[in-house]
């Protein structure tokens, strides 16, 4: 049973000098139970789709259903079952312990206080930070404010919970606490977990599904695996020495289907991933390269990853689609 | 039906009770709080005792135990929201199932009673150091004072919502509301009335801010013990100054949440 659905979505901001298609005829199903991953670079539209399902902002077009009820017309009701997380939300009054701030978010929704208080300390033990529920906030540590982030998220019990960048500026153990709280809530309390993220790793890791989106668009929908699949070329690292000379866009390289460049200005060397149309340009590539003035150190095949799976499908990384919004 | 009141009460009680308990636990702002007006109000008693009005020194100490108010109603009542918006929690608000109306007014009842100590302490302080003819405490007193209670939050819920259409500007709007507002009300001095100094086109001007009405009003109950029977046209003019602020707040409210799920950029701060 699908516990999301968006059928042909579209929003546009308008201003009086620009007009953004934000989403662009977006549709997808999430099931009960899944985790779901909404992959894409920064500015992708992953924000405004989450913004729109979690009742925050109009379409302009289309429909989204979550839950049985339909995002505009029972907004009220949408709210009454989801819940909400985002790294750049502040997590609450700082002046107050963690524990009375996870019970307002509670009462937020109306629930009982003797269930609010059994999800508090049951949140607080899966998330472990039990020893930390009567401090103030402004005590906390970053890592432990980020895990109030997540139980607040889920203090409602909610049906279906979105989770925008949950992760970013995680330390590596809290990060990899919460994924496996992702993926229990999902197999074990059966909600659906709705994940934007910019993470290749995340959405790998524990993805069931992930929807790959570009500018407004979603490129692709699948397991991380079948995405991987399709991805019949190879993928190439070339490892350069840089150093008075440009790389330019690897798409320009013939032969080259797509590529992302990272540079270490230090050392003035470079990484460049690029996928081949088939294994016998790699010869001509480190030629075109080197006529460019850059000189190849190295280079080595590797299995592709969603990363490849979105170069191959728009031609660039998410650093290069990230940089050519700022522009 | 049943079910929505009760999360109207739970949402309010706990909106009341958060900000209760965040205002006793940040000590520097009970400091700021207290300190600011009790000192202003020390500051004009002695002014009006040694310039030979001691009877004004009264009107300093109530003046500060009302200024505490003020200043709640505009840094955490009318610029909340907008605050709230930048951080976040706005957005948290929006998409859960509690009514902002509710939010508001556990905010409004919260600041009225984590106020309650400073404004104490500055009338107490104020007595003992100047000890003004207060009256003894009567009707007309408790109506005023919780009318103007009703009429100053009704004005910070309608300020909140203009607030947050207004964006990072609202802090300088409240800096420059703050002052000019405290000087027409009447904080520290009759700014309406026979005794104002003040031209009757500025005092025109003053009588359309509910704490003018109430400023002069509780004087005259404090210190001239006057009653129901001569405050009444106060009494009724606050009574519908605050109801016009609030139901203008709470539809400005609802007219914005509809506006920034068009627009997008009014419930959350665009990153």
């Amino acid at each position: 049973m699908a516990n999301v659905e968006v059928e042909s979505l579209t929003r546009v901001f308008e201003t009086r000098s620009r007009r953004v298609l934000a989403l662009d005829n977006v549709n997808l199903e999430v099931e009960k139970g899944e985790v779901f991953g909404l992959l894409g670079p920064n500015g992708a539209g992953k924000t405004t789709l989450i913004r729109i399902l979690t009742t925050l902002l109009l379409p302009t077009s289309g429909r989204a259903v979550v839950g049985g009820f339909d995002v505009v017309k029972e907004a009220k009701k949408v709210r009454g079952i989801i819940g909400f997380s985002s790294s750049s939300e502040r997590v609450g009054f700082d002046f107050v312990t963690a524990r009375r701030n996870l019970w307002f978010f509670s009462q937020l929704y109306g629930v009982p206080k003797s269930e609010a208080d059994r999800r508090i300390e049951e949140l607080a033990s899966l998330l472990e930070f039990q020893d930390q529920l009567d401090r103030k906030l402004y005590m906390l540590t970053t890592g432990y404010k980020q895990r109030l982030n997540l139980a607040r998220a889920l203090i409602n019990d909610p049906t279906v919970v979105f989770f925008d960048e949950p992760t970013n500026g995680m330390d590596v153990f809290s990060a990899k606490k919460v994924r496996e709280l992702f993926v229990r809530e999902a197999r074990v309390n059966s909600r659906t977990v709705f994940l934007a993220t910019h993470n290749m790793f995340e959405a790998e890791e524990i993805c069931d599904r992930v929807a790959i989106i570009d500018r407004g668009r979603i490129l692709a929908v699948d397991t991380p695996e079948n995405l991987k699949l399709t991805l019949d070329k190879p993928v190439v690292m070339l490892e350069t020495d840089v150093a008075g000379a440009s790389v330019g866009d690897p798409r320009t390289l013939d032969g080259v289907v797509g590529g992302t460049v990272k540079l270490d200005s230090e050392s003035e060397t470079a990484n460049i991933r690029v996928i081949l149309r088939d294994e016998d340009y790699l010869d001509k590539v480190v030629t075109l390269l080197e006529r460019r003035g850059v000189k190849v150190l190295g280079y080595q095949r590797l299995e592709p990853t969603l990363e490849d799976v979105f170069i191959s499908k728009v031609g660039a990384g998410f650093a290069e689609r990230e940089r050519s919004l700022e522009v | 039906m049943r079910s929505s009141v009760a999360l109207w009460l739970r949402v309010a009680f706990s909106r009341a009770m958060i900000r209760v308990l965040a205002t006793y636990g940040d000590p520097l702002w009970i400091v700021v709080n207290v300190g600011g007006p009790l000192l202003t109000s020390i500051a004009l008693a002695f002014l009006y005792k040694f310039a030979g009005i001691p009877q004004f020194t009264g009107f300093a100490i109530l003046g500060g135990g009302i200024a505490a108010y003020w200043g709640n109603v505009l840094w955490s009542m009318a610029a909340q929201l907008n605050w709230d918006k930048r951080s976040g929690m706005l957005y948290l608000y929006i998409s859960s199932p509690a009514p902002l109306t509710a939010l508001l007014v556990g905010m409004s009842l919260g600041g009225i009673l984590g106020t309650l100590p400073s404004s104490l302490t500055v009338l107490i302080i104020g007595t003992l150091l100047f000890n003004p003819p207060f009256s003894p405490p009567t009707l007309a007193l408790a109506l005023i004072f919780m009318l103007t209670l009703l009429a100053l939050y009704g004005m910070g819920i309608a300020l909140s919502s203009l607030y947050l259409i207004l964006g990072r500007e609202a802090e300088e709007v409240n800096e420059a509301l703050y002052e000019p507002v405290s000087f027409l009300s009447g904080i520290y001095f009759p700014s309406i009335g026979r005794a104002s100094p003040l031209p009757l086109a500025i005092q025109a001007v003053a009588s359309l801010i509910p704490l003018t009405i109430g400023m002069d009003a509780l004087r005259r109950a404090v210190f001239f013990s006057e009653g129901v029977g001569e405050l009444w046209p106060s009494l009724l003019t606050l009574a519908v100054m605050a109801q016009a602020s609030i139901i203008l707040g709470l539809k400005a409210l609802n007219y914005v949440e509809r506006r920034g799920r068009v627009t997008g950029d009014i419930l959350v701060a665009l990153r």
